[in-house]
Order: structure tokens, then C-alpha cells, then sequence
């Protein structure tokens, strides 16, 4: 019954995204431009993506990993830049590196020193998010240096998107749909009991770097659009409003990558309404409106329902103690 | 703000002429280490409480979320026909509700049951941050808050934006048509509404005065109008914020000493003696905003965590004690902010050149990188922090990268002598004497390499601990003592009489 | 002394510290098949250690553990395994049955999905443990009990020939402590070996055939009747224990 409640969901959901862009131009008479539908079908892939994989990193106590590492990054895009020039694959994998060399500074800071979690991550996004503005200060006073809008890479610049960019996004996410797929059951295990999943014979290192590879590479393709700051609303916004619809890892999932698509095209199209108005921001707003309705009004799990439930429970004993007093 | 300012300096010219005292603020190197130096000092003092608290990222929320307190209070105050500045108080107030606001929607999360603490602090602030960038680039045209600002600061520039006090000669000037510097001029009276140039003989004339109006003594200085130079100091704004803050902050940690210490590590214990925890945080978190919004100015609204967290993770390493960690956690930003200028202009700590460094890269890469280096002061300073971070990572006397690896071997030599000797006590004049104590498949026991056990065996023996006989390895009289000893240490530790099993 | 090939575990001077302080020293045990062994204790004893540094859960400083003569990478499948239960969160959106499934996911191997065969057997389960009605409820929806007795039936499934058992009678009721009991010795009459770490003192002979007594080092290991004495409990709890409920105990011990 609930399962197929929050199945109907994603479909209507699903549905909604797909007539988006119709839609909102017969409703409001909008006339969206090519470019504005690029962005909004990359702000949904990426949504999608990041979605299904933020799920992972909030049911591991992950959340504020991908803050680190999306602030981590910076610096990769610059040396990626100083190397290669403009290019969209040496930025991208300069990022990644970046991001992954971070990931590694805060193991190693865990564990060989006292520091606790929340500290090694600040000092890894404090530290590397200054060697990337300390960098991209050297690259703007260079002389050939076309400012290369490097500083998109910090607010993401949504319109600066384009169809190779939708085709790397999508292809990107299909690899990450295949893994996902295929070592489904695996990553649930680790995820839930890794203990189990060692005595077990799982490969736990191994699962474990997969993980946060797709984490890092979710991150890297998403500062472009949302950039470093915002990357982490992207990720784990959408897993927790999927979180309160369903009590199944499979839906979580499904649900997640079907509320970051919506919250990305919407996003994408409502910051169309305005030039002033910038679109990775205004994708947040709506993520962050998706949780704010999801916990409020979720059934089950939701405040309101809650409440409810309270009420009634409280009018039924008040309506018990009446009998016994008479 | 201004009489605060005054006295101060009235204070500093009895040591330095003003003169000094003004080619001292107007370099830039001067003023930006001065101001980078006292931010270092309140974050340093407040993240030693947030660290140990395991509450540092919630100084990263807040310096995020402080950008949406000043974007509205300026809204506001534009509003409200009012100049923005930094320094307007009604910034302050934006900023510490700010502050206050995204503990409060985070703790309101949190408490719902539905979403973690960690995942509460990760949805909050980039919420309100997107706010604030949506709000800066749909209604806010001010350059004040482009995006460079918002992210580095100027702390650069500080130098440059001042108050000035003048000590003497001070007499403001109103110059009059009657005053013999007045310059007057004739204007024409109606080229203006009519379009007729002066030149038209149907303009009229009149007589004006040119530079009448009132001169603050340094205008009129500056215009010629006084003979005698007044005495004027030029004070950087900044200076003056941050010291205020720096009071505020001193003055915070000094009167609650005892309570920041008492709720810090054991918040149960505080409540139950009638302190209150939750209060205590709740200033702590508005004494960050304002730290927060105070070096907005000058380092941003990003790179102002690090100088929350990392000099307190660096004296975490160096002591064990809170008044150790308050002592030294603001030297350790003091110095990133001092050498951090030098790493600005090519410098690290003032000995090594930057420059040198890219033209390795240049040579090993085939790059052709300038190697002039000139980057942002802020970034510099926080990348300074991090460099002394590392080097007490790994130097730190008491939990360095070093001295855990020299102690670890030690203790492992150690360890290894007490598990062989162990052994040997244990099944010494058992039934399995035999089996277990043959000295040449003894290492198999263990899962050891052989040569590891040679090793062992071969230092206990030297020790005087260990002595074979009929192939097996055996326990001389100050080995057995020995094992004793370290069994005794071990086992009172777990609440174990010492009884010796292979005694009858 | 008991054949080898009849031996399910043999403990060979094991040795495990964190830091360089040993949790645990220098053990010998055996333990013969079909035994049901509780490991007793007091709390820091090393019991939790033991039990994962058998399983390769944490790294061994010397020693060597055998399950049925064979090291643990070679002897995975006769190994079953319940973790104490404050060690996964209960809020993990996932159902009893899913729960149980994961039992099996070792016997399947990569790649591979459950499917029909796999959820009868984690039904079957759970019907042994008496949860067959709850199997699609939401893991946060449970008890204590319940939750120990998921995590029972997540092990029964591995069909295994030696389980190891981290306190599962740890805040449960008298009831849910009959059922897993019972369960445990349907496991024992089925030739199985069952090494349990349990606290409760009084219950150690009535439901244990076997016991280990163990802080940092094994103080007596052997069948309860001849282990169970007021000396060796001493010895194990540092003379806190003063006396135990019934002279039974005693007589036997002497
Ligand atoms: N991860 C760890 N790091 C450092 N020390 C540890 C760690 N885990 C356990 N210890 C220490 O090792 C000793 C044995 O711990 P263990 O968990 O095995 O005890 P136990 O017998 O299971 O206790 P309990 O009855 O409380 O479960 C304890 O002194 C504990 O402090
Ligand atoms: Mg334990
Ligand atoms: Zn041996
Ligand atoms: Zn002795
Ligand atoms: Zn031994």
C-alpha cells in the first residue's frame, strides 16, 4: 500500500518533469529559450545524479564530506587550468583529484591525530578552498589569461552550460546507474552493518572507495552548475526529503533522483523568469522547499501527521478516562 | 565608535609623534596584519571553545550565513534611505541574527527527529546562502558586495579606509564671500535654464563664491588654507572594529572562564549545578556572527573558518589543557596572518620564495608560468595557517607525526617482549611444554616470520629474561619477576588478582 | 584430549591490543563441535575483541584462530555472526525481511541479486524466530527483542556451522530470552557450535554446556559443571563475585 503510494509519486513526479517545459510555456506564456532547456535538462540530470548518490552519503553520516570535498576542488581547477588551459576535461579532472586528495587528508588526519571529524573537514575545506582563490588571484594577473571564468567554478554558472556538457552528464549518469545496479546489494550491506559486511567476506575497502569515487565524481560535475558552495544542498537535500516518503532503500533512491531532477529542471526554469535571478541558487531553494514540505507533511513520519496522531490519541484517552470516571 | 577611536590614539602619541604613527597605518602591510592578526585572535579564542565543543563546522554555517544579515540589513538600510557601511550597527544586528538564525533552524531540525545534526548543519546553510546570493544579484547593485568581496575580502585595502581625528590646529574653517582666501567668480545666472552660453550678450552675471563652505581642519589643510599643519591621524576602520571585537571576545572568555569550561566538557554536570548551557552557546554562537561580519570586510565570508578552526586543531596537537589551548591557538593565527602577507607578495615566511618554486615547475613541466607571484592576502594567511598546521602535525612533541612513530616502535619492541614472555609463562611446566615452547617452531605459534622471533628472542635473551634448554625457550628468575611486574601493571587495570597460574 | 578434526575452534596464543595495550593475551582455547560456550566476563574483558579478531574484523597481533582446521579466509561460509546490537542505526530505511536477506549475500556472492529462493529461506527464518508476521515492517518499528531476534534470524540463514553470538540476550525480555534460547539449542541439537557472550551469571549452567571465562586472558575454559566455580569466578571478577545463588554451584566446583 505505502509502496505503491510513493511509487505513484515518483511517476507523477517523472511525469511533471518531463511536461515541465511545455507545461510552464502554456501556463505563464513563457518563452523558453534553447539555452534555458539545456540548462534545465542538465539541472535535472544532475539533480537525478546527485540524488541517488547524496542518499549513500546521508545514511552514512556523510553529509558534510561533500561540503569538504566540493570546497575542495578549487584548487584542482586551477592547476587543471595553469597545465592544460581551457579545457572542460583537464578542469574536471583536476577537481577530481583535488577533491580526492582532500578526501585523503581528512582520513589521515583522523587517523593519526585526536582532531575529530567536524574540524579535519574544516580545516581540509578551509586550507584547499584558499589554495584554489590563492590561485586563481595568480591566474587572473596573468597576461594571456582570458579571466578564463574560472570563478564560475565558485557560484557555478548555470547558463555557461552546453550539449556536451548535458552528453557527459548523461553519459555519467548512466555509469553511475550501471554501478549502482549492479552492486546494489553490496553497497546496502556496507552502508547499514560494514561490520557484517566484512565477516561476510565483502571486500570493505573496496566498496568503500567506490562509494566516495561516486560521490567525488557526482560533486565534480556538479560545480560547474552549482558550484562549490551549493554542491552540498544538491547532494543531500533530495535524500532527505526521499527519506521521509519511504522506509526502502530502493525508493529512497529512486525517490531522491526523481526530487533532484524536479527541484533542478523547476529551479532551472523559475530563475529563467528573471536574468537577475542565478539558477544553481535557486535550485537549492526549491530542494530546501521539497524537505520543508516532506517533513511537514510526509505520512507517517511527517510533523503534521504527527501532530495529528497526538491529537487523536490524546481526545481518545481524555475520552477513556470520562467512561472509567462515570 | 569615534571617542573609542580618540582615545586610543591620544594613548599611542605619547609613545610616537603622529607622524610615525600615520606612515605606520598607511602601509598596507602594517594595517592588514594588525586587523588579520586580531581576527586571528578571536577565532582563535572562539574556535578553541566551538572545537572542543565538536561544534567547528557550525562557524562554517554561520560565516556563510552571515552574508544573508548583511545583505538584508543593507536592503534595509537602502531602504530606509540610509549609506551602507560595514560598520553600521544595524549590519551588526543583520549579522548576529543571522548567526543566531541558522543555529536556530538547525537545532529546529534536528529536534524534528526526521534529519541528523550533521545533515541539519549541511541543509541550513547553503539554504540561506542561496538566499543571499539570489538576494545580491536581484536587488543589490552596491560593489560593496560583488562577488571577489564576498568571497576574499580586501583586507588589502584596509589601509586605505579611514577615520581621521586631528589633535591640533584643529579649527574647522568656514570660509565666507567677506574671508580673504574666498575665491570669487562671476557665474552666469541663466546659460543653465536657457542654454545661453556665457559668451552670449544676453547672459547676466553675478558674483560667486567658489570655495566658500566649511573645511574640516584636514580638507582645509589639504586646499591650502592653513598655515600651521594640524596635527591628523588617519586610523584604518577596520583596526577599530576588530579591536572592539577583540575586547569583547577577551572579555567574554575571561568573565566565563569557569562556565565555558564547565559546560565545554561536561554539559550534564553544568546543567545540574545550575548553569546554563544552552545560554552560553547561544552567546558563543552571536560572538562568532560578529567576528563573522567584522572581518567580512576584510577576509570574506569563506576563508574567515579557517581562522575558527585551524589554529585551534593545531594546539589541540601541542597541548592538553584548555588555558594552554586559549594561549596558544591565538599565537598560531597571529603568526598565519603576520607571515601570511609574505606569502601574498612571493614570500613563505619571509625566507622562501615563491617565485623559485614556479620556475621549478616551469623547468620540470615545460610550463611558462609567470613567476612573479602576487595573490590574495587572505587566501595567503589561511594557507599560512595550514603550513603551521602541518608542521605541528608533524613536529608537535606531544602528538607529532614523529614522536608517535619513535613512540610506537619503542612500545611495539616492547609489546612484542611482553607477548613472547607471556606465552613462555603461561605454558611453562604445562603439559604442552613441549609443543609450545620449542624454540625453533615457537614463531608459528604467533603467525610471526621467524626472523622476527629470532629478533625478540634474541633481545630477551640478551636482556637476561629468556634461557633455552633442551631446544626450549625458558623463563630465567628476572623474566619471570619481570613478567610479573608488567602482568601486574596490565591486570590491575582490568580488576584481576594475580594469581599465577602455573604456581600450584 | 579431544581428536582435532573433532575440534570447530582452535584458539592459538592470540593476542590482540589497541595502541599497544592488549585487550586480550596470549589465548588457548578449543572448543569441541556441538559445543554451547558462553564467553563470561566482566565489561572490558576483551569478550567483543575476541570475537572480531576470530572473525578478521580487527587485526591480530600474534596468533593464529582455526575453524575446523582451516584459517578464516578459507572457512567464511561456516561462520555466522551477531554483532551487538547497538552497532547499525535502527533507523535505516529498510524492512525486516531485507534485514534478513542480507544474511545470504555472502553465500551469493558479486553480482548476483536474492530472489525467490532467497526470501523463502529468510522467511523461513524468521518464522523460527517468531517474527514471520513483522517481516515487512520498517526496522525502526521494532523492539529491543525484535531487533535481537532480526539480527538472530539474519545469522540462522547463513546455515552456519559455528556462530558467534555478542551478548543477544542484552536487554530482552524473560519471553524473547525463552524464545532465543530455545533457538539456540535447536541450533546445538543440530550439531552446530555456538559461542555466546552472556552476563548473566545465574542462567550460565542451565542454558550452557560449555564455558570460557576470560579477562584479557582465559581463566578457565572447559564444561560448565567443572568450570563454573566460586574460585574461578573470582579469579575472573577480581573477588567481586561473593557468592553464588544455590550451593549446587559450589559442590560441584569442589
Ligand atoms: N576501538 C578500540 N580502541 C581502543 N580500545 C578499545 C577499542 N575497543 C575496545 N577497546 C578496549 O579494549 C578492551 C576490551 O574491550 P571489549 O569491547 O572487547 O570488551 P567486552 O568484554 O566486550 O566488554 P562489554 O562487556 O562491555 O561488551 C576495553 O578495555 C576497551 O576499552
Ligand atoms: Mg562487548
Ligand atoms: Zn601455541
Ligand atoms: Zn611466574
Ligand atoms: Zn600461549
Amino acid at each position: 500500500m505505502a509502496e505503491r503510494r510513493v511509487w505513484a509519486m515518483i511517476a507523477a513526479l517523472l511525469a511533471l518533469g518531463v511536461l515541465l517545459v511545455p507545461l510552464s510555456q502554456a501556463l505563464f506564456g513563457l518563452r523558453l529559450t534553447y539555452t534555458v532547456r539545456v540548462v534545465a535538462l542538465g539541472g535535472s540530470l544532475l539533480g537525478a545524479l546527485s540524488g541517488a548518490v547524496g542518499c549513500f552519503a546521508v545514511l552514512r553520516r556523510e553529509s558534510l564530506l561533500g561540503d569538504a570535498l566540493s570546497h575542495a576542488a578549487l584548487p584542482g581547477v586551477a592547476v587543471g587550468f595553469l597545465l592544460a588551459g581551457r579545457q572542460l576535461g583537464a578542469l574536471l579532472v583536476g577537481a577530481g583529484i583535488a577533491s580526492w586528495l582532500g578526501l585523503r587528508l581528512v582520513a589521515a588526519i583522523l587517523r593519526t591525530t585526536r582532531i575529530k571529524q567536524d574540524a579535519a573537514l574544516g580545516i581540509v575545506l578551509a586550507s584547499f578552498f584558499a589554495a584554489g582563490i590563492a590561485l586563481l588571484t595568480y591566474i587572473q594577473s596573468l597576461p594571456e589569461a582570458s579571466q578564463a571564468g574560472l570563478d564560475s567554478f565558485i557560484f557555478g554558472q548555470a547558463a555557461a552550460i552546453i550539449a556536451s556538457d548535458i552528453a557527459l552528464l548523461g553519459a555519467v549518469g548512466l555509469a553511475v546507474t550501471l554501478v549502482l545496479a549492479l552492486l546494489w546489494k553490496e553497497f546496502k550491506l556496507i552502508t547499514f552493518d560494514a561490520e557484517f559486511a566484512s565477516a561476510g567476506g565483502l571486500r570493505g575497502g573496496l566498496i568503500d572507495a567506490l562509494l566516495s569515487t561516486l560521490i567525488v565524481v557526482t560533486i565534480v560535475l556538479g560545480l560547474q552548475l552549482a558550484g562549490v558552495i551549493l554542491m552540498v544542498g544538491m547532494l543531500i537535500a533530495p535524500a532527505i526529503a526521499a527519506r521521509q516518503w519511504t522506509h526502502s532503500l530502493e525508493q529512497m533512491v529512486v525517490l531522491a533522483a526523481a526530487l533532484g531532477a524536479f527541484a533542478g529542471g523547476s529551479g532551472a526554469v523559475i530563475s529563467a523568469l528573471d536574468s537577475d535571478i542565478p539558477t544553481g541558487p535557486m535550485i537549492i531553494v526549491v530542494a530546501f522547499a521539497l524537505v520543508a514540505l516532506s517533513i511537514t507533511l510526509a505520512p507517517g513520519r511527517g510533523v503534521l501527521w504527527r501532530q495529528l496522531r497526538q491529537r487523536e490519541n490524546r481526545r481518545h484517552f481524555r475520552s477513556r478516562r470520562l467512561e472509567t470516571g462515570a | 565608535m569615534m571617542g573609542l577611536e580618540r582615545a586610543l590614539i591620544e594613548l599611542l602619541l605619547r609613545f610616537v609623534t603622529h607622524d610615525a604613527l600615520n606612515a605606520f597605518l598607511r602601509s598596507p602591510q602594517h594595517t592588514a596584519s594588525l586587523v588579520g592578526c586580531l581576527i586571528a585572535i578571536c577565532g582563535a579564542l572562539l574556535g578553541t571553545f566551538l572545537l572542543l565543543r565538536g561544534l567547528s563546522l557550525t562557524s562554517d554555517a554561520i560565516s556563510h550565513t552571515v552574508l544573508l544579515g548583511i545583505v538584508l540589513a543593507f536592503m534595509l538600510m537602502t531602504g530606509a534611505g540610509l549609506e551602507g557601511d560595514t560598520s553600521s550597527p544595524w549590519l551588526i544586528v543583520g549579522a548576529a541574527a543571522a548567526g543566531v538564525g541558522t543555529v536556530v533552524l538547525t537545532e529546529t531540525l534536528h529536534r524534528s527527529g526526521l534529519v541528523r545534526q550533521d545533515a541539519a548543519l549541511g541543509l541550513a546553510f547553503p539554504l540561506l546562502f542561496a538566499i543571499a546570493v539570489i538576494l545580491v544579484s536581484r536587488f543589490v547593485d552596491d560593489v560593496h558586495l560583488d562577488d571577489d568581496a564576498v568571497l576574499v575580502g580586501e583586507i588589502g585595502l584596509a589601509w586605505a579606509n579611514t577615520n581621521s581625528h586631528c589633535f591640533e590646529h584643529c579649527e574647522s574653517l568656514r570660509i565666507t564671500p567677506e574671508h580673504p582666501a574666498a575665491q570669487q567668480m562671476r557665474q552666469c545666472v541663466n546659460c543653465r535654464e536657457l542654454t545661453i552660453s556665457p559668451r552670449d550678450e544676453r547672459a547676466e552675471f553675478r558674483e560667486v563664491c567658489g570655495n566658500c563652505g566649511v573645511y574640516t581642519p584636514a580638507q582645509a589643510w589639504s586646499a591650502g588654507l592653513l598655515d600651521e599643519a594640524p596635527t591628523l591621524v588617519f586610523f584604518p576602520k577596520s583596526i577599530t572594529v576588530m579591536l572592539v571585537l577583540t575586547a569583547l571576545t577577551v572579555g567574554f572568555v575571561a568573565v566565563f572562564y569557569k562556565e565555558l569550561k564547565l559546560t565545554t566538557f561536561d554539559a550534564a554536570l553544568a546543567k545540574s549545578l545550575g548553569f546554563r548551557p544552552a545560554a552560553l552557546t547561544y552567546a558563543l554562537m552571536i560572538l562568532v556572527s560578529l567576528v563573522a561580519v567584522g572581518a567580512f570586510d576584510a577576509v570574506g565570508s569563506i576563508l574567515v573558518i579557517a581562522f575558527f578552526i585551524i589554529p585551534p586543531a593545531a594546539a589541540y596537537l601541542l597541548t592538553d589543557r584548555l588555558s594552554g589551548m586559549l594561549l596558544l591557538s591565538p599565537v598560531i593565527g597571529g603568526a598565519g596572518a603576520f607571515f601570511g602577507y609574505d606569502l601574498a607578495r612571493g614570500w613563505l615566511f619571509g625566507m622562501l620564495p615563491v617565485a623559485e618554486g614556479i620556475a621549478a615547475l616551469n623547468a620540470i613541466f615545460g610550463l611558462q608560468l609567470r613567476e612573479a607571484w602576487d595573490s590574495s592576502i587572505s587566501a595567503s594567511v589561511v594557507l599560512t595557517m595550514f603550513v603551521l598546521f602541518v608542521l605541528v602535525w608533524i613536529l608537535s612533541p606531544r602528538y607529532g607525526l614523529v614522536v608517535s612513530a619513535v613512540r610506537r616502535a619503542n612500545s611495539r619492541r616492547r609489546f612484542d617482549d611482553q607477548v613472547v614472555l607471556a606465552h613462555i609463562h603461561n605454558h611453562q611446566g604445562t603439559p604442552s611444554h613441549a609443543i609450545e615452547l620449542r624454540a625453533a617452531t615457537l614463531h608459528q605459534h604467533f603467525r610471526w616470520t621467524p626472523q622476527k622471533m629470532n629478533r625478540v628472542l634474541m633481545r630477551l635473551r640478551a636482556l637476561g629474561f629468556v634461557s633455552q634448554e633442551a631446544g626450549s625457550a625458558i623463563l630465567t628468575q628476572r623474566g619471570d619477576a619481570h613478567v610479573h611486574a608488567f602482568r601486574k601493571q596490565l591486570l590491575v587495570a582490568h580488576n584481576i588478582p594475580d594469581i599465577d597460574p602455573t604456581q600450584p | 584430549m579431544p581428536e582435532p578434526a573433532e575440534l570447530a575452534l582452535v584458539i592459538d596464543d592470540l593476542t590482540v591490543a589497541y595502541d599497544q595495550k592488549p585487550a586480550i593475551w596470549d589465548i588457548d582455547l578449543e572448543v569441541p563441535q556441538g559445543a554451547l560456550m558462553a564467553i563470561v566476563g566482566p565489561n572490558g574483558a576483551g569478550k567483543s575483541t575476541l570475537i572480531k579478531a576470530a572473525l578478521n574484523l580487527i587485526p591480530r597481533a600474534a596468533g593464529s584462530v582455526l575453524f575446523h582446521g582451516k584459517p578464516y579466509e578459507a572457512a567464511r561460509h561456516l561462520v555466522g555472526y551477531v554483532p551487538q546490537r547497538g552497532s547499525v542505526d535502527w533507523d535505516f530505511p529498510t524492512s525486516v525481511l531485507d534485514v534478513v536477506t542480507m544474511g545470504l549475500y555472502g553465500k551469493l556472492g558479486w553480482l548476483r541479486r536474492p530472489g525467490r529462493r532467497e526470501r523463502a529461506q529468510a522467511l523461513a527464518a524468521l518464522e523460527q524466530v517468531g517474527l514471520l508476521d513483522y517481516a515487512g515492517r520498517q526496522i525502526s518499528q521494532l523492539s529491543g527483542g525484535q531487533q535481537q531476534r532480526t539480527f538472530l534470524a539474519r545469522a540462522l540463514v547463513q546455515d552456519a556451522q559455528i556462530y558467534f553470538m555478542d551478548e543477544p540476550f542484552a536487554a530482552v525480555d524473560a519471553t524473547t530470552e525463552a524464545a532465543i534460547v530455545n533457538i539456540l539449542r535447536e541450533l546445538n541439537k543440530r550439531g552446530r557450535t555456538v559461542l555466546v557472550v552472556h552476563h548473566d551469571l545465574q542462567t550460565v549452567p542451565e542454558y550452557f554446556d560449555w564455558l570460557t571465562l576470560l579477562n584479557v586472558e582465559v581463566v578457565a575454559s572447559g564444561p560448565t559443571c567443572q568450570v563454573f566455580t566460586l574460585d574461578n569466578l573470582q579469579k575472573t571478577y577480581g573477588g567481586r563475585v561473593t557468592s553464588l545463588h544455590g550451593g549446587q554451584v559450589l559442590a560441584a566446583g569442589g
